[in-house]
């Protein structure tokens, strides 16, 4: 099928945007409460010294914490959806499609993340309800040594 | 979470990872929201989000991750991690809902002596709906 993207929009494709954090005991312990884990590696320093870890660290999907860009709610669409899938298409409604996760460093408290995110790809497909808009999105998630801790490719689904 | 597993245990293709039941409900949703600063209005506008055809304000596709990942980490507890983590949502769910994730195994791979196993692993609705499915892989650690 041809792709229906219009050439601004495929323009956006490879435009990396970087950003940086750094881990706190607090983020660790909020992200475990949201996602309901009450595994005490989280939240307990006693216990965590006690596991092949040594010291808290982060759950796996950690990074989901930092991935979003922080920018200022004027700067959202109307919807208040990401910036990371707002790209110049006639779409408007927007839900979550899936996700590839990679895991490899788990990050501990005072670790630094450095977040390098992209658009990877965008393309259209036929629906059952009419033309659907895909957006890849890439993050990477370096730590405080330029290790590749964890890496995210997203999609995002948008409507008409 | 039945079935945990130890770092010498073989897995058999086939194996069944057990169950593991998480119900998300508003407060969850606006929590994870809040975690990720994700501020996007289907998440905690029933207006918004059924004016957009959704049946209510839906979980997060990275909560659904999140509670993907969580089944996997109780199965392997201390002995690994979860390394890979593939998922994809087919129908919305919302609050209120009981979401159950099942797996099976369905290859081990040996890798920079490293056990890897993969597994295919399911999230299904208390109405037997399949609400995300995809492929799991946990690293296990050599003693």
């Amino acid at each position: 099928m041809e792709n229906e993207i219009s050439r601004e929009a495929l323009k956006l494709i490879g435009v990396e945007k970087q950003r940086k954090y750094v881990v706190t005991k607090k983020d660790i312990r909020r992200f475990a409460q949201a996602i309901g884990d009450p595994n005490p590696l989280y939240y307990d320093e006693v216990y965590a010294k006690t596991t092949r870890f040594e010291s808290i660290v982060a759950p796996p999907l950690f990074c989901h914490s930092v991935a979003f860009e922080d920018v200022s709610p004027e700067q959202l669409p109307p919807d208040g959806s990401p910036v990371e899938a707002d790209v110049p298409i006639p779409a408007k409604r927007m839900v979550g499609g899936g996700s590839v996760f990679e895991n490899y460093i788990r990050f501990k408290p005072g670790d630094t993340i450095v977040v390098k995110a992209k658009i990877k790809d965008l393309y259209t497909k036929q629906g059952k309800s009419g033309l659907l808009y895909f957006i890849v999105h890439e993050t990477c998630f370096y730590n405080q040594n330029n290790e590749l801790a964890a890496k995210e490719t997203a999609t995002f689904i948008k409507r008409i | 979470m039945e079935n945990c597993l130890h770092v010498e245990d073989s897995v058999a293709m086939g194996t069944k990872l057990g169950k593991f039941v998480k119900k998300p409900d508003l407060k969850q949703i606006f929590m994870f929201s809040a975690i990720t600063w994700n501020r996007h209005a289907i998440h905690y506008s029933r207006e918004r989000a059924i004016s957009e055809g959704l049946p209510d304000v839906v979980v997060q596709r990275a909560l659904i991750g999140n509670f993907l990942a969580q089944f996997l980490d109780q199965w392997i507890k201390d002995v690994g991690d979860v390394q890979r983590l593939e998922w994809k949502v087919v129908r919305s769910a919302i609050p209120g809902d009981t979401l159950t994730c099942t797996g099976v195994v369905k290859k081990e791979i040996i890798e920079n002596n490293n056990k890897l196993i993969e597994c295919d692993i399911e999230m299904v609705n208390q109405r037997a709906e399949t609400i995300a499915k995809g492929v799991g892989t946990v690293r296990f650690y050599t003693r």
